[in-house]
């Protein structure tokens, strides 16, 4: 294993041992798997329906995973800085790069070992009908790959603060964004002016160490100039930010080339973001 | 020549006018200094007065703002150059922080696979645990710890790869008498064969365990020199007040 595997690994067990080393860690799995057996199976759709598949979940999925997963990485990063480790950590022979990645994939097994379980699901299904391998594949992959996204969506929320009650808020408002983002013209916009504030704040950050408010109110206002002067690429791109509508293919069975590419695209995106974000203690 | 003054010479951290600038508020002002190979230097300075912040800087947790410091030749600011330079540096930030929910046996193998120390793990925990004395709390967590052991196991984590250099940011900070006496020993042997640089705002403990001296008030050198220099003129704590009132006045 090269030293450069050992650092991210050595972070990924630590992330998954605090995790599940600790009560709260099984109250959220608890929680989760509850969250996902209900919207499964205790609504009337399901046996009016009388198919054996996970479509009333996975209607849901997008909903409980924008709670579930902040849950799990709210105190990846605003546990170490509200503890100062954050200066421990970096100080250590770690590339920032490596710290990110190994957090990531600690929280990402967390979610895992949540699917796992969440597979009674479909043990109830091959219970009371015949399921297709293939449609549930597909469905679990794209579980996978939004929690995924979520959890890189999630871990930007925690770069921002020490307190782990304002990283949680940070990080569901980040995957709400994403799961409104398709649902109507002026969610798709009111999440495009969100995204562009964001940007501008970080450009004018990193441009002069201050000054944040002001270009979020810049690229707010970019936002609602482009929003109420009817360009239409405006509301379409936002709108193609929509989680939901990238996995509903999943759900079919289906695994298209362009919903991977949002999911694995939109999560290295996020990474890279928290990359920066760490490094901004240099600005 | 004792072994001490064999490995003394050139010079292991260098600061050069180092500035770190927060919006309108400067931490630092053109601070620069020298510590030679094989010297235990106090960096003194009353509270705020920037000593955490040029340790930050020197151990590549922040990049000042102008200025550049060097480590064993390296630039800490550089993070690749960062990277090797704290293959060879030991470091305890303020407060000595830590995961509260490892033992610190978990905490040292942790550290220990971060800068990948592998088969070399058990002995060099040993070694460790011995110098700092935690064999009695190895499988306590952390969370539960007097302040004492919390700052030894910072130490013992700081230690655990034999480095070169050791900077150490208010080692004895909330140790009670008897620690403080334990600690400096420490310091005072691993001085005998490392160059450390420690932080400190208690007067007695330059007396105690350094050689040499580096004086920093409202953000600005004061004095950089050897102990016998701060002397020269009056005691330490004479000299270390006129200095500061110097810097509050050329600060105003």
């Amino acid at each position: 294993m090269s030293s450069r595997a050992q650092v991210v690994g050595a972070l990924f067990r630590k992330e998954l041992r605090s995790f599940l080393g600790n009560p709260t860690g099984y109250v959220f799995l608890t929680l989760f798997i509850v969250a996902s057996a209900s919207a499964a199976f205790l609504t009337d759709t399901f046996f009016s329906r009388n198919l054996a598949d996970l479509a009333t979940l996975n209607q849901w999925m997008p909903a409980i995973l924008m709670f579930f997963v902040p849950a799990v990485t709210m105190g990846l990063w605003a546990d170490e800085r509200r503890s100062g480790t954050d200066e421990l950590l970096l100080t250590l022979p770690v590339r920032d790069g490596e710290v990110v990645l190994g957090k990531f994939l600690g929280a990402l097994g967390v979610y895992t070992v949540g699917l796992v379980f969440s597979l009674a699901n479909v043990a109830m299904l091959a219970y009371l009908g015949d399921p297709d391998t293939g449609l549930m594949f597909a469905t679990y992959l794209g579980y996978w790959l939004m929690g995924a996204l979520f959890v890189a969506v999630g871990m930007v929320g925690s770069m921002f603060t020490g307190n782990t009650t304002v990283a949680f808020i940070l990080g569901a408002l980040g995957c709400a964004g994403l799961v409104v983002a398709g649902m109507a013209p002026w969610a798709s916009a009111l999440v495009g002016l969100v995204v562009l504030a964001a940007l501008g704040a970080l450009k004018v950050s990193i441009l002069f160490g201050r000054g944040a408010a002001i270009g979020a109110l810049v690229g707010a206002l970019v936002g609602v100039g482009l929003w109420l002067g009817g360009v239409p690429w405006f509301v379409d791109i936002f709108a193609a930010l929509s989680a939901p509508a990238h996995f509903a293919s999943f759900g079919e069975g289906l695994l298209r080339v362009g919903d991977i590419l949002y999911f694995v695209g939109g999560t290295a995106v996020a990474l890279y973001l928290c990359t920066i974000l760490i490094s901004r203690r240099h600005w | 020549m004792t072994t001490q003054d064999s490995n003394r010479g050139s010079v292991t951290i260098r600061a050069e006018n180092l500035s770190k600038i927060y919006g309108d508020f400067a931490a630092l002002h053109s601070v620069s200094f020298e510590v030679r190979r094989g010297t235990v230097a106090a960096f003194l300075g009353p509270n705020g007065a920037g000593k955490s912040t040029t340790m930050k800087i020197l151990t590549g947790y922040l990049a000042p703002t102008t200025g550049r410091a060097e480590v064993l030749g390296f630039d800490p600011s550089d993070p690749e150059q960062r990277i090797e330079m704290s293959r060879r540096l030991g470091y305890l930030p303020e407060n000595g922080p830590l995961y509260v929910d490892m033992t610190p046996r978990e905490t040292l193998e942790f550290v220990a696979q971060i800068r990948g120390i592998g088969a070399g793990t058990r002995s060099a925990v040993e070694r460790v645990v011995a110098q700092c004395a935690i064999e009695q709390v190895m499988s306590k967590p952390i969370a539960k710890l007097s302040k004492g052991y919390r700052q030894r196991v910072g130490m013992a984590q700081a230690l655990l790869h034999d480095p070169e250099v050791l900077i150490l940011d208010e080692p004895t900070s909330g140790l009670d008498p008897l620690q403080i006496r334990e600690v400096r020993q420490l310091i005072r042997e691993l001085g005998r064969s490392k160059t450390i640089l420690l932080s400190t705002h208690i007067l007695s403990e330059v007396e105690a365990v350094a050689s040499e001296v580096i004086v920093v008030g409202e953000g600005r050198l004061a004095f950089a020199g050897t102990l016998e220099q701060l002397r020269a003129g009056g005691t330490v704590e004479e000299r270390f007040y006129a200095l500061m009132d110097r810097k509050k006045q050329e600060a105003a």
